[in-house]
């Protein structure tokens, strides 16, 4: 029942924000566009038919047209709405619940109440998480059914990006949480969850950046160490890669064909563009268990500290 | 004075020993308090401002942890969920999510509370109406004036029919009739058998409902008892007579007494002494025209705590368990 009544105060605390709104209107105005292409056999037609582009490469009937278009969904629609903008917009909306929460004369009620701290504060937190599960729903269901019924493509596997999206939010959340429970500053909360996001994803950039120099040696201390301190952090990226897989799509590279990218107006030439290639391979064929389980730990531990916190302040 | 034994002890609905809480390194806002509360009474912990009586509250809901405390609240130790259950608390300076309405705060507090939903759903406008907010209950919090806030506050107290009700300055930002209505409201609690606890410097106020006061002096309890016990403690009598006594005047003061033309005033509640004076006075043949015996009030009792403070033990027992 305690539970149920927090569920229900989040899904009341969210309406009350601007952002929810935005989110959804984001959302729509997404669903907008992507009505207003079609993919068919014989081509590409967009704003309503206004302009037709004769093309076989999203033939939504062949499986490497179909793949395609999932690409599309998943890297360029899904991937920058919800893991992109629409993410930090949930961190912004959702870095005050805590603060709000624990704000003097607020908590003094709930802390009377006959529930412990530590379950008031799981309850808080897995209850902030119903508004980026709202939201998520909201957009994953839409271009599900977009993609399905205007674009001839049925993947249930899309539907799994709800609960990846949800699984990236939290891996921020988290140390939202964190900062707002020792600094009780949504500002705090919002500044630290981002440059958190920026921090998880440096060893890996760094790795990736190392590996352009083929020169390097691998078994550097460098090198070897920049390896050790990519497995600790949450694996963000790997979310896309994932959803990008269960969903049935290929590699971001594979959306344009080849030649769009050597060509002329690609700008690079075949060896970077197999190295890309390989290196996205191996982001594609990540393992979702040790992804997820070694970014669940690191969550894990941050709520601990967050926990541990929270059930020793005085208020 | 009654010695009280063992078992009528844990009859205690608040029974709190040796209380200590210290903030940071310096700040120490209870310095090793016993309070005694008896189930169905109205108790009013009076104070002046940060002598530590929100402090105390906190702790026997949980929201602070005291460096040190031994006692029961209702029977079980400071923060027994069950005894959670039934106890209820308004903040001082409280501050409700202001995207709520009344009903929905009601609802969601109740739940927090374990109140089953059919219960609740009919509490809550019972509650409401007793608190002259039943117009009010669809509205979002945030359009409240401080004065419906209050009545939501207490609305919310009431909500999970406590047995212990612990109201902090419960009366703060009422109008004369919230007031009366709060008042009233209590005493018929209190017919229910209800235990309540007030915090408040509004002397007037706790003087006209509660049963029981301690007096909170920097973290120190500096007096306890009945209002009764209080306030007879320190009486004076006044003795008027027609015509100047001022050729008793070394007498009078040999007697300790204070002598101003044709009145006697006689500190303390002796009675002998008092009936030393009159011998003399109608000794010299003056007449006795009244003798008063002046109770002092309960501010008298405050501002004399506060100057006897520092003579105070920390440990200070309330009276009846001497
Ligand atoms: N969170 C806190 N951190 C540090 N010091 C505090 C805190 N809360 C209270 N204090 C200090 O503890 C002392 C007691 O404060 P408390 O609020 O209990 O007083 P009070 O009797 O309720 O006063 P008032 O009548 O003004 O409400 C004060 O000196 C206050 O400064
Ligand atoms: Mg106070």
């Amino acid at each position: 029942m305690q539970f149920g009544a927090m569920i229900i105060d989040s899904l009341r605390e969210s309406r009350d924000r601007k952002t929810f709104w935005v989110l959804g209107g984001i959302t729509g105005i997404i669903a907008l566009v992507m009505l207003s292409v079609g993919f068919g056999p014989e081509g590409t037609s967009i704003f309503f038919g206004t302009w037709h582009v004769e093309s076989s490469l999203f033939n939504p009937q062949s499986e490497a047209g179909a793949a395609r278009i999932l690409g599309v969904v998943v890297y360029m629609i899904m991937d920058n709405f919800l893991g992109w903008i629409g993410l930090i917009l949930m961190l912004i909306a959702t870095a005050g619940f805590f603060p709000s929460m624990m704000s003097k004369g607020e908590i003094d009620v709930v802390l009377a109440k006959p529930i412990s701290r530590p379950k008031l504060f799981l309850y808080k937190y897995v209850s902030g998480m119903v508004f980026v599960l709202v939201q998520a729903t909201a957009f994953v269901l839409v271009t599900f059914l977009i993609v399905g019924f205007r674009w001839g493509v049925w993947a249930p596997g899309l539907l799994l990006s709800i609960p990846l999206m949800v699984l990236l939010f939290s891996y921020l959340y988290c140390v939202s949480v964190l900062a707002a429970v020792i600094t009780r500053s949504t500002v705090a909360a919002v500044l630290l969850s981002l440059g958190a996001w920026i921090g998880f994803s440096l060893p890996r950039t760094a790795l990736d950046t190392l590996a352009v120099f083929p020169e390097l040696d691998k078994n550097s201390a460098i090198y070897s160490s920049m390896r050790v301190l990519a497995t600790i952090p949450p694996k963000t990226t790997d979310i896309a890669y994932l959803s990008a897989r269960w969903a049935g799509a290929g590699l971001s590279l594979d959306i344009a064909p080849t030649s769009a990218m050597t060509g002329p107006g690609g700008g690079m030439n075949q060896d970077q563009l197999d190295q890309i290639r390989e290196r996205e391979k191996k982001q594609f064929k990540v393992s979702a268990l040790s992804s997820i389980g070694s970014s669940l730990l690191f969550e894990a531990v941050v709520l601990m500290l967050a926990m541990w916190r929270f059930c020793r302040m005085d208020f | 004075m009654v010695h009280l034994a063992e078992t009528e002890i844990t009859n205690w609905a608040v029974d709190l020993i040796d209380a200590r809480k210290t903030y940071g390194k310096n700040i120490h806002a209870l310095r090793g308090v016993n309070i005694q509360v008896a189930r169905g009474e109205i108790f009013g912990l009076l104070g002046p401002n940060g002598a530590g009586k929100s402090t105390l509250v906190k702790i026997m809901m949980t929201v602070i942890k005291p460096d040190r405390l031994s006692g029961t609240v209702l029977g079980r130790p400071v923060g027994n969920r069950k005894k959670l259950a039934v106890t209820g608390y308004l903040p001082e300076a409280h501050r409700f999510p202001p995207y709520l309405t009344g009903n929905q705060l009601l609802d969601h507090y109740a739940a927090l509370a374990k109140v089953p939903r059919d219960v609740r759903r009919k509490r809550a406008p019972i509650l409401l109406d007793k608190v002259g907010m039943s117009q009010w209950a669809d509205t979002r919090i945030s359009k409240y004036s401080k004065g419906m806030l209050q009545r939501l506050g207490i609305a919310q107290a009431l909500i999970n029919d406590p047995e212990l009700l612990l109201l902090d300055e419960p009366t703060d930002g009422l109008d004369p009739m919230g007031r009366r209505d709060v008042r009233r409201m209590l005493l018929e609690l209190k017919d229910q058998g209800k235990t309540i606890f007030i915090n408040s410097h509004l002397l007037g106020e706790l003087e006209m409902v509660c049963d029981r006061v301690a007096i909170l002096v920097n973290g120190m309890v500096a007096r306890q008892g009945t209002l009764n016990e209080l306030t007879e403690h320190t009486a004076e009598y006044r003795i008027t007579a027609d015509g100047d006594l001022s050729d008793l005047r070394i007498q009078v003061e040999r007697l300790g007494c204070a002598l101003s033309r044709s009145m006697i005033v006689i500190a303390g509640d002796d009675r002998k002494i008092v009936n030393q004076v009159i011998d003399l006075v109608r000794s010299k043949g003056h007449e006795i025209e009244s003798v008063v015996p002046k109770r002092f009030s309960l501010e008298d009792v405050f501002v004399e705590a506060l100057g006897s403070v520092s003579e105070t033990s920390p440990m200070a027992r309330p009276p009846n368990l001497q």
